[in-house]
């Protein structure tokens, strides 16, 4: 097995990836590669020989903390020809592509305090549990852990969860909520929120690592290990309060989640198309802990399109940084404040100006990802048209702390079966878990009714 | 006929057991009276003179719509409720005591009224709390299950170095922690396990197992020199007791070793194949979960030697125990209470000690984030990686040093004496050669010396680019004093604080116009005038006597009357109020040791160590042997197994 770390600095083969502004390379895997070329080749036997199948939806769920200035952010007008708003001018390029969403509302979240209550459920739409440690929970699984459940069986990876800064700790003791649910939008269950990996180099590794991939005698090592400790578990958990079951379960599950790993990588379940698997290099370098935020920003927006074209996995959350982020933004021109501190604007036009200028760079953010999505071509279009890219906060104005008429962007066609394009100015609190039901459709996840939701929004 | 004797002999003994319980049940029940009638009386003071009180002075902001900092008098109308809201009294009659409340520009409480109030709040009947978990009638709002959980990413470290002696790569180690009950991420409520857990788990114990096993030329974990399956087993063994932290069993150790023969069918050789076993041991739930398994019986139990042994070195070492723990619990005499003492002290004594400071005063500081705190380059170019890397370590040290020389606790707030390394000396003016190690050093002047006039705490109570005297008062009342300030309420204009030259007025002047407003005043008449004390330190904590050309002006008022200028006299108004302190750290101490949220049981360990404390001249090695030697440290309420919880729903 290839330890990838342990790779020469100048991979023999590379391919630079094409668009990206950045060079977005990774070293050619052989296990993470061939398993893929491995899974379309008995796909391409079972079907007629010739034809590659369509390629499936994917969906990333990205959060950023703190509200918007929504007079800069909301179009004057809705519809097709509808004119970019100055916080919106990023995304000119990819204009078509983008569902401006205005109006949508959070109800579950109008009666918590601050912040945290509104962010643990900004994709589970549900109660928050106010609490500082006992009974933690978001009210219901989130929409991308929902979509992972169904999509895991077709990838090595069920999904990512991503971020830039560690769990918050400690408990706000004014307004009696643990801080951790500013720290998670992902939920497996309403009682378990799911870890977040902020170091690239790990992310990296999951996706093309191969440590648990591919018949080696070390994933034939681990296989023994997990079954080892599998079984220790079990014996446990026959021996413990009700409680401690559920904390040994979180444990099992782990488990399993690594052993289905190493099982698809020996027996890869057939994928009716094939992706797109001249994926690029990543320069190794980039994979440190990046010291600098705009560059951990890029790293993991770039890793997130990676594992979306080599179909390592087809869901992603990620948050730009945990809910209440004091993160100074004087990196950019005429900001001279952190983030947290601007968001309580208290209406002056100064502090307003600055808001702005850091909402407006959030877009871009989003902007650049979408435009590296659209230069890779996938079937007869491009990945973009096989993306639901959400991006959003769960509060609307910072200075209020708001839970409706939410901030909320979908780029891509959610394989070319969305009208983007537009802006949907929705009235009179339309739940975004509507939103949520819209895009479980279009992964093939068939529900009726997800959060709060009342109806599908488009 | 032997039959019938022994029947007899039976009901005899049953007779008399139960004439025993019966008995004891009577005694209870008496106390139960006794308590019961002055609980009525206690009751009937409040609806005679304490509601009336409250409902001229206090209702006007506290019910209703808009009700202020969450305290809702409305359902203390019903006298019931009031007196079994027990603890929230004293937290009012403080409030009362200090003048905070009723707050400035509302109609205050004459001394005939306070009087009566703080009357009311000290005879509160009390009730002998410091033996008891929980009891069958208890229990149903007993909160104070312990649960099961998971090592923490920095337990899980230190055990790891102390196993093997191998570090992890900082790009190994598990995701980070959130936290519950007191603040603490020792809470197994607030603990999950994720996948990319499991994974991490996984590829350290490959990694530090292989690494161990093969440093040359004295490998940590010798198998190069196994000859047989016998001495792989011993090895395997001794190292599974060590991470397991209790003897293994045959039937464990079998299966241990089956990992190893798995490994040897494939061709393996003997001296290798014995790294699987080893790695078993570390990606087991024996290791990797602080499992607190009972036989059978449920209820309350003591725990067995090897987990109280566990519970101890995760309290100060935040690691697994030594093989001297190992052996007394072995032989029980963990259990012995000069036992206990003698190895609190020795632990202490021990360099892992460090992790107080590094687990617990991190934790309690609110620095566990501080590497995400990053003041802005532009006004701060000093602030670099291996500065707030020094200031970090300062913290540590400070806090674990208090209890490795067993200091008094008081020194906390305020100390003729620092740590610090050459670099800090520079950056703090004092008088050190660049290149000097870590030690302590005498001041005299008061501008150093306690946790509030650390770079540290100042830097990260700060903006980016300015200091900001409401964080750090609303720091100094949240973790030094347990005073917590409530958010503003919403929707109401925020302070006026965004610089300090951009208007005529000056800062403080504007904040003092804010205050004005009673809705406003009762929390920042209370947090500002403590951060003014603290104005002469700059947004990294640097001393500055001006700024923009204007002397600074660090007095300050606070509702209690209290005055003074600059960090000495801040300083021995907090030592003024160390009892408050004193409480807040050992409450912070205790949920921290427990891995909850404490609930009124806990009162009285509280008290127990409060008085230790002042018997002791407040040295502080005492909390931590009496936390120690306490109940609910050495007790757990175990559930029946795959019993429904009722204390949690």
């Amino acid at each position: 097995m290839i330890d990838p770390m342990n790779m020469p600095q100048r991979p023999s083969r590379r391919q630079v990836l094409r668009g990206c502004g950045v060079a977005l390379a990774l070293p050619w895997m052989p296990s993470a590669i061939s398993t893929s070329l491995r899974a379309d080749d008995q796909a391409t036997k079972s079907s007629d020989g010739s034809s590659v199948g369509k390629p499936p939806v994917r969906s990333a769920f990205i959060y950023f903390p703190n509200g918007v200035w929504g007079k800069s952010w909301t179009p004057d007008s809705s519809g097709t020809d509808y004119t970019l708003s100055p916080s919106l001018q990023p995304i000119a390029d990819v204009k078509n592509d983008v569902l401006v969403l205005t109006g949508l509302d959070k109800k579950n979240s109008h009666g918590g305090d601050g912040h945290y209550a509104k962010t643990a459920n900004f994709l589970t739409g549900m109660p928050v549990t106010k609490t500082t440690g006992k009974n933690i929970s978001s009210g219901g699984i989130s929409v991308d852990q929902l979509m992972a459940q169904h999509t895991s069986q077709y990838t090595p990876l069920p999904s990512l969860e991503l971020g830039t800064e560690p769990v918050i700790s400690g408990i706000d003791s004014n307004v009696g909520y643990t801080r951790l649910y500013g720290s998670h939008i992902s939920w497996q269950s309403p009682t378990r929120p799911v870890a977040k990996e902020i170091n690239p180099r790990l992310v990296y590794e999951r996706l093309f690592g191969g440590r648990f991939s591919g018949k080696s005698q070390k994933s034939e090592g681990y296989q023994n290990l997990l079954d080892f400790v599998l079984d220790d578990a079990h014996r446990l958990r026959g021996r413990l309060g009700r409680d401690d079951q559920f904390k040994m379960d979180e444990y099992l599950d782990s488990v399993r989640a690594v052993e289905k790993r190493i099982e698809f990588a020996s027996q890869p379940k057939p994928r009716d198309w094939q992706p797109n698997a001249q994926a690029a290099e990543i320069q190794p370098q980039r994979l440190g802990m990046p010291a600098d935020f705009r560059e951990h920003i890029t790293i993991m927006m770039d890793l997130m399109v990676l594992a979306f074209q080599t179909d390592s996995t087809r869901v992603a959350s990620m948050m730009f940084a945990n809910d209440v982020s004091g993160r100074n933004f004087s990196f950019l021109e005429g900001v001279t404040a952190s983030h947290h501190e601007l968001s309580h604007h208290e209406g002056k036009d100064t502090k307003i100006e600055q808001y702005q200028k850091i909402n407006r760079w959030h877009v871009e953010q989003f902007a650049n990802m979408l435009k590296k999505l659209k230069s890779i071509p996938e079937g007869d279009g491009n990945l973009l048209d096989n993306c639901m890219i959400l991006f959003g906060s769960s509060i609307s104005d910072g200075n209020g702390h708001d839970p409706d008429n939410l901030p909320i962007l979908l780029g891509g066609r959610g394989g070319k079966t969305i009208e983007s394009g537009k802006h949907i100015a929705s009235e009179g609190n339309v739940p975004l878990c509507n939103l949520y039901v819209s895009m479980l459709d279009r992964m093939g996840v068939s529900v009726e009714q997800f959060g709060d939701s009342e109806r599908r929004l488009f | 006929m032997s039959k019938s004797i022994s029947t007899a002999v039976r009901s005899v003994v049953l007779r008399s057991m139960l004439l025993l319980a019966v008995f004891i049940l009577r005694q209870e029940m008496a106390r139960g009276d006794e308590l019961a009638e002055k609980m009525e009386k206690w009751k009937k003071t409040y609806v005679e003179k304490i509601l009336p009180i409250m409902e001229a002075r206090c209702v006007g902001c506290h019910r209703g719509d808009k009700i202020e900092g969450e305290f809702d008098l409305a359902k203390y109308a019903d006298p019931q409720t009031a007196v079994e809201a027990g603890d929230a009294w004293e937290r009012v009659a403080k409030r009362i005591r200090l003048n905070e409340m009723p707050p400035q520009g509302s109609p205050g409480l004459n001394d005939e009224q306070k009087g009566h109030f703080h009357r009311w709040v000290d005879s509160r009947p009390n009730r002998d709390l410091c033996n008891q978990l929980a009891s069958e009638e208890t229990q149903s709002w007993y909160q104070g299950t312990v649960m099961s959980r998971r090592l923490t990413q920095t337990e899980y470290r230190n055990a790891i170095l102390d196993l093997t002696g191998r570090r992890l790569d900082p790009n190994e180690e598990p995701p980070s922690d959130g936290a519950g009950g007191e603040g603490f991420d020792t809470v197994g409520d607030a603990l999950f396990t994720s996948t990319i857990h499991l994974e991490s788990y996984l590829t350290s114990a490959d990694r530090v197992v292989e690494a161990a096993c093969s440093t040359f030329p004295n490998p940590l974990i010798s198998t190069e020199v196994v000859e047989d399956i016998a001495s792989a087993r011993s090895i395997v063994s001794q190292f599974a007791r060590r991470a397991w932290r209790r003897p293994v069993t045959l039937e464990e150790l079998d299966r241990l070793m089956s990992l190893c023969e798995k490994s040897m069918e494939q061709g393996v050789e003997l001296s290798r194949a014995i790294r699987q076993s080893l790695k078993g041991v570390l990606v087991s739930p024996h290791f990797l979960f602080v499992v607190e398994v009972e036989p059978e019986a449920s209820g309350v139990q003591r725990l067995s030697p090897h987990q109280l042994a566990t519970r101890l070195a995760l309290l100060i070492w935040s690691s697994v125990p030594d093989e001297e723990l190992l052996q007394l619990a072995d032989s029980s005499s963990i259990y012995d209470e000069v036992v206990l003492r003698a190895q609190v002290r020795r632990m202490i004594a021990d360099p892992r000690s460090r992790a107080i400071g590094e687990n617990f005063g991190l934790q309690w500081l609110g620095l566990r984030g501080f590497a995400q705190v990053k003041p802005d380059e532009s006004i701060f170019p000093e602030y670099q990686p291996e500065l707030a890397a020094d200031l970090r370590e300062e913290a540590i040290l400070y806090v674990s040093e208090i209890f490795r020389k067993d200091r008094p606790l008081t020194e906390l707030i305020s100390s003729n004496s620092v740590y610090i390394n050459g670099r800090l000396a520079s950056f703090y003016g004092l008088d050190l050669p660049q290149d000097a190690p870590w030690q302590s050093v005498a001041v005299s002047d008061g501008k150093r010396g306690g946790v509030i006039t650390m770079a540290s705490v100042l830097t990260s109570s700060s903006y980016p680019r300015r200091t900001s005297p409401v964080l750090r008062g609303r720091w100094i009342l949240d973790e030094l004093l347990g005073s917590p300030v409530p958010p503003p309420p919403p929707n109401v204009p925020a302070l006026e604080e965004s610089s300090h030259n951009d208007a005529n007025q000056t800062m403080r002047q504007r904040l003092e116009i804010h205050r004005q407003k009673a809705e406003c005043a009762s929390c920042h008449d209370r947090m500002d005038p403590l951060g003014f004390g603290l104005e002469n330190y700059d947004g990294i904590g640097r001393w500055r006597d001006s700024e923009n050309g204007l002397a600074i002006d660090s007095a300050g008022k606070l509702p209690s009357g209290d005055q003074f200028s600059g960090p000495t006299e801040l300083k021995s108004v907090l030592m003024n109020r160390r009892a408050e302190f004193q409480q807040h750290f050992i409450r912070k101490l205790l949920g921290f040791a427990l891995g909850r949220s404490l609930n009124k049981f806990d009162a009285c360990i509280v008290e127990t160590c409060m008085k230790k404390l002042n018997e002791n001249e407040m040295r502080s090695q005492i909390l931590l042997e009496e936390i120690a030697l306490s109940y609910p440290f050495q007790h757990r309420y175990r559930q029946p197994i795959g019993s429904k919880n009722e204390t949690s729903e």
